[in-house]
């Protein structure tokens, strides 16, 4: 039994949150709807801000780009949620909670999915997948890269 | 500022824990009387009401930002009121502000409130509130990310990078315990624990136990703040303010300006050293140590960081005891969010008047001898900022 039925929960208690695009970051979620990994970067300085502003936030320019990124990454650090997460998320326990630091530089807060929960290791080699969570968002999820 | 402009004179605080019945209002309202009491004032001499948010909203930061507070309290010289919010550092920038207030000269006299009653709300709120609290709203929370689940990635990565055991980490909890049994107004002050039962409690987000988490509660305090010119002629022993220094680092974890979970001290330390240089002592000066952790791998990541170990050792200092009562020295000395209580903004709060007693001679079981000088902590968010304050009951030159 679900924790819907357990606790008698109505729909909208279970329903998993999904992303609020704000103006500057509405491309990001577009992109990965497409399988694409996306990173904001300024045209003038070349920084890339993960979350992206509405401006850059190392000079100030509005000159950016969307890059793709290369969809590697490494995992820094991660935990095990296991009791006392949010209803949408507790018949998914246990389930992987990490920081991911992309091979160009920004680290995100994503899970970590098709993996032995005891194999993880700080520092290994991750590749990310797409993960269709509703019609409207797809959420970009990390796998350990099999050797 | 200056060293020791201003100085706290007396402080109120109320039980902390599950008190459905006890509304955030009569907690604010007892604690500024306890306050005014302790300090030894007329009321009338108040020039400035300050209160911290209460957390998840309710009728009372309406009230209070609408000038609930000096009417109710009967502040009758009152001439300022207002909220100022900044999570868990509020404690440090309502400070600041009655600091400013004091610094203008419109009066001499400030007191500072904090009331807080979780038990108004069903856990289903409770739930909700708590799962985008901490988390970014777009960038974790569809993730599942919980406040929990980002202080067990940090102490994950800590451990992985330190060689820090887990018992160590469970040996914050159980330090915490100990001073808490020493306090009349904590939430857990009945029963010792061991580092057998934290670990043997429920996983909630590996590798943290539900002992390793702290538990919202109700509670408030107050305190009465002055320059130091009033202090001197009205209290016998006011803890002076002899330094502050600052950081904002972020507001997710993913943008820290120290980016390896392992160096956190390098943000940390030159704070605390300007701090303790701000106020012409060192570590070695310090009686007390009031770090606010939250959860037990803050309080080593801080405790790395104020020069009484090297980085890395502090999970060893604390298993060894030297921070529990007692000890070489006293951390937290009134448990904490951990098990005081994990009131809202309250937090930082409590371990500041907490602090003010000490220097007052005024903490009954938990008081640690001749304490004469402490350092102190705060931050907020998801670990946004760090603040480190200097006390002392007395000016060093």
């Amino acid at each position: 039994m679900g924790i819907k039925e357990l606790l008698n929960l109505s729909d909208e208690d279970v329903k998993k949150p999904m992303p609020k695009p704000s103006k500057w970051s509405r491309p990001f979620w577009e992109n990965t709807k497409q399988g694409k990994l996306t990173l904001k970067r300024c045209k003038d300085c070349g920084h890339i801000d993960q979350p992206p502003y509405l401006y850059c936030t190392n000079c100030m320019s509005e000159n950016s780009e969307w890059i793709e990124a290369s969809g590697k990454g490494k995992l820094k650090a991660y935990a095990i949620n296991v009791y006392m997460v949010p209803f949408p998320f507790w018949d998914d326990m246990p389930y992987v909670v990490a920081m991911v630091e992309l091979a160009e530089g920004v680290t995100m807060i994503s899970n970590i999915v098709e993996c032995d929960h005891d194999k993880l290791k700080n520092g290994m080699d991750l590749e990310v997948v797409f993960d269709d969570v509703s019609p409207e968002f797809t959420l970009p999820k990390w796998r350990p890269v099999k050797r | 500022m200056s060293k020791g402009e201003f100085a706290i004179i007396g402080t109120g605080e109320v039980p902390c824990g599950q008190y459905p019945e006890r509304t955030e209002f009569e907690i604010a309202y007892e604690v500024a009387r306890l306050a005014i009491k302790d300090a030894g004032i007329d009321k009338n001499e108040i020039g400035a009401v300050l209160s911290a948010q209460h957390i998840m909203g309710s009728e009372y930061n309406t009230e209070a930002v609408f000038g609930r507070l000096p009417e109710a309290i009967g502040a009758k010289g009152c001439k300022i009121t207002c909220m100022t919010s900044s999570g868990g550092a509020s404690s440090f920038s309502i400070r600041k502000t009655a600091e400013g207030i004091l610094h203008s000269g419109e009066t001499d006299t400030v007191l500072v409130i904090h009331a807080q009653r979780f038990s108004q709300f069903t856990m289903n709120e409770m739930a909700r509130y708590f799962a985008v609290a901490g988390s970014d709203e777009e960038w974790d929370v569809p993730y599942g990310m919980t406040y929990n689940s980002l202080a067990a990635m940090i102490t994950q990565g800590y451990l992985a990078a330190t060689g820090t055991t887990i018992e160590q980490v469970a040996a914050v909890s159980v330090a915490c315990r100990k001073w808490a049994c020493l306090q009349p107004n904590a939430m857990y002050n009945k029963k010792e624990i061991t580092v057998e039962k934290v670990l043997s409690s429920r996983m909630v987000a590996w590798p943290l136990t539900s002992l390793m988490c702290n538990v919202l509660a109700d509670g408030g305090s107050a305190y009465i703040m002055t320059t130091a010119e009033k202090a001197r002629k009205v209290c016998k022993k006011p803890a002076y303010i002899l330094a502050d220094a600052s950081e904002y680092s972020h507001r997710g974890i993913t943008t820290a300006k120290v980016k390896d979970l392992e160096s956190l001290g390098t943000f940390l330390t030159p704070i605390a050293m300007k701090a303790y240089e701000r106020a012409g002592l060192g570590p070695k000066e310090m009686s007390i140590f009031e770090m606010y952790g939250s959860y037990p791998v803050v309080q080593l990541i801080l405790l790395d960081s104020i020069g009484i170990c090297e980085p890395g050792k502090s999970g060893k200092l604390v298993a060894s005891g030297a921070t529990s009562p007692g000890g070489k020295y006293p951390t937290t000395t009134n448990g904490e969010a951990l098990s005081f209580g994990h009131t809202g903004t309250g937090v930082g709060f409590g371990l500041f008047v907490e602090g003010v007693r000490q220097l007052q001679g005024k903490a009954g079981k938990a008081q640690v001898p001749n304490a004469r000088f402490l350092i102190e902590n705060t931050g907020g968010g998801a670990f946004m900022d760090c603040h480190f304050t200097i006390l002392g009951n007395e000016i060093p030159a």
